[in-house]
């Protein structure tokens, strides 16, 4: 499978992420030498086995429906670049 | 000099022949010393950690102490520490300072060890060689031009070179047996859900897990001890007894059964490699051991199955940064798509990149039942491999590396080719198993890594046949003697 530089660009219009355009073939070259050696699945015979969904095929944990307190705002915020008044602000993206 | 194990240190601590203070600051000239030519640190602790240090002394003075208390230690930059800057050795994160200590550290901290330093490692995990690092590659000791292995590359030189006694890694898919293997230590990856991920930078959720990298399987016991056990804020976390590690390092292997699976001693391994093992092997026979060939048919498949997981783990888990929280920020946008892109282009290296890339790929419109729902079943099939296989044998044996430690910037630039390097590791994390890498020889003096993998939760069997042969070799002792002139 070879992918090519549009599918790329679809790529990092679903990841947000960017490459310049003249990092862009060697994108397009390393992926798709990673998806030949990844197609090697398709040899595995994998009829009637279900995917493996866990390690110890354990299903998730519930924990009690009790309040506790563990979302201090203000401490998180800290890490922030910009906040005021508890919103997170960023550069004004609308005209 | 020789390098101190933790149990040394423990002892010399108990009969006052050093404090606590004084062994703080011989790490800290060490790591003053030396880790410039190593660079396996990203951030140190040192005032704090002195601190600490005058602190535990009281205590030892007075006769109230733990085992670990004044002992130091490293955590690879991944455990989130409170406080004290977090990086994952990337851009993203270089000035995040968690709010919150991540359990491990926590438990480690209640123990009463004292935390050092943070060291180097591949971006966000990703990487074999620890030179996805945006602080740059971290160097191995027994040869500056070769790399110290990945993703743990740095808690592995900061081991072997002596500067620190004992440090936290984590492993998704080798980054902590692979540099213990490249560094010549010991390194352990714990059962899936035996430490708790909570506060520990997600990669790949399913795959990833906090361990250890030291001299010894002894030491490993000890620190293992605290750092295990269940923990309700991670919701992987599994509640299993946590066995005294330490007490059953001495048990005798007489008659246990070790398999060796044909498929990890092909022609991908090296003839000199297969001959150190095949020494090694020897040893565990003379211990009492019995020897059988076994088959894991679908093993083949570890390193394709993995790279469709993590990496779709990863494109889901990195969606998070998006600079306006915490993490990297540029300001200089247009519009919201161009704050989130502009963002994480400057803020993610290429490795991260190619990652989120593959996984986005993966389980993007048309192609998610052909790779990723493909991927989980062949995942169960190697797992269900594992699990036939552990009828018959104890243990599992094989090789940790292809070959011993390559040089930086061999094989950067050709991923897959970097990839094939943890072909014998991933295969541990797809299952969930508990595994194990300890030095068993040289090659042109650079140490070769010998991999035990056990039943899950069988820790304590691994650091038991390790220790036994700890007991009858000293491979484990040779030390980069270039980091110990005086």
């Amino acid at each position: 499978m070879t992918v090519k530089k549009s599918d790329i660009n679809h790529i990092c219009d679903l990841s947000k992420l960017r490459i310049d355009e003249n990092e862009i073939s060697i994108f397009t070259k390393q992926i798709s030498e990673i998806l030949n050696m990844i197609n090697e699945l398709e040899e595995a015979d994998t009829n009637n086995i279900k995917p493996m969904a866990h390690p110890m095929n354990m299903s998730q944990r519930l924990r009690k429906d009790e309040a506790i307190l563990n979302n201090d705002r203000d401490l998180f915020q800290e890490n922030a670049i910009d906040s005021e008044d508890g919103f997170y602000k960023v550069p004004k993206v609308i005209d | 000099m020789e390098r101190f194990t933790l149990k040394k240190l423990i002892h010399m601590i108990s009969q006052r022949e050093i404090s606590s203070a004084e062994l703080v600051s011989m790490y800290f000239e060490r790591i003053k010393k030396y880790d410039h030519f190593l660079n396996s640190f990203i951030t140190l602790n040192q005032e704090s950690a002195e601190e600490q240090s005058l602190i535990a002394d009281k205590k030892i003075h007075a006769g109230n102490y733990d085992l670990l208390t004044g002992i130091p230690y490293a955590s690879k930059d991944i455990f989130c520490t409170k406080g004290i800057k977090t990086t994952c050795a990337s851009k993203m994160l270089e000035n995040f300072i968690p709010p919150y200590d991540s359990t491990v550290i926590n438990q480690i901290k209640n123990s009463g060890a004292i935390l050092v330093g943070k060291t180097n490692m591949d971006e966000f995990a990703m990487g074999s060689s620890n030179e996805t690092s945006y602080f740059g590659p971290a160097y191995n000791p027994w040869d500056l031009e070769r790399s110290p292995g990945g993703s743990s590359g740095g808690s592995a030189a900061a081991v072997a070179s002596g500067i620190i006694p004992i440090a936290l890694g984590t492993d998704t898919g080798g980054s902590i047996r692979q540099p213990a293997a490249f560094t010549g230590i010991t390194g352990l990856k714990p059962t899936y859900g035996r430490c708790s991920r909570y506060g520990m930078v997600a990669f790949a959720s399913s795959l990833d897990q906090a361990g250890l990298l030291a001299l010894t399987a002894e030491d490993i016991a000890i620190f293992l001890e605290v750092m295990s056990g269940f923990d309700p804020l991670d919701s992987t976390s599994v509640e299993e007894a946590v066995p005294q590690y330490s007490d059953s390092v001495h048990d005798s292997i007489e008659g246990k059964t070790i398999g060796l699976p044909k498929e990890f001693f092909n022609n991908s391994l090296d003839a000199e490699s297969q001959r150190i093992l095949n020494q090694g092997i020897d040893i565990y026979e003379k211990l009492g051991a019995k020897i059988i060939e076994i088959s894991l048919p679908n093993v083949g498949y570890s390193v394709p199955t993995y790279y469709v997981v993590a990496s779709a783990e990863c494109s889901s888990n990195l969606a998070r940064y998006d600079g306006i929280r915490y993490g990297y920020r540029d300001d200089d946008i247009k519009d919201l798509d161009d704050l989130y892109r502009t963002n994480r282009q400057i803020g993610f290296g290429d490795e991260v990149k190619r990652r989120i890339m593959t996984g986005t790929y993966v389980l993007s419109a048309g192609y998610y039942d052909a790779y990723y729902l493909k991927a989980q079943k062949v995942r169960q099939l190697i797992s269900n491999d594992f699990a036939e296989a552990f009828k018959e044998v104890d243990l599992i044996i094989g090789p940790t590396t292809q070959s011993p430690a390559f040089s930086i910037g061999e094989k950067i630039d050709d991923p897959v080719s970097m990839y094939m390097n943890d072909v014998y590791t991933i295969s541990s994390n797809l299952a969930g198993l508990p595994a194990l890498s300890h030095p068993v020889g040289f090659i042109d003096k650079l140490p070769i890594g010998m991999q035990l993998i056990a039943p899950h939760f069988q820790e304590s069997r691994l650091l038991n046949f390790c220790h036994l042969f700890q007991q009858e070799t000293n491979f484990h002792l040779q030390q980069p003697q270039a980091f110990f002139d005086n």
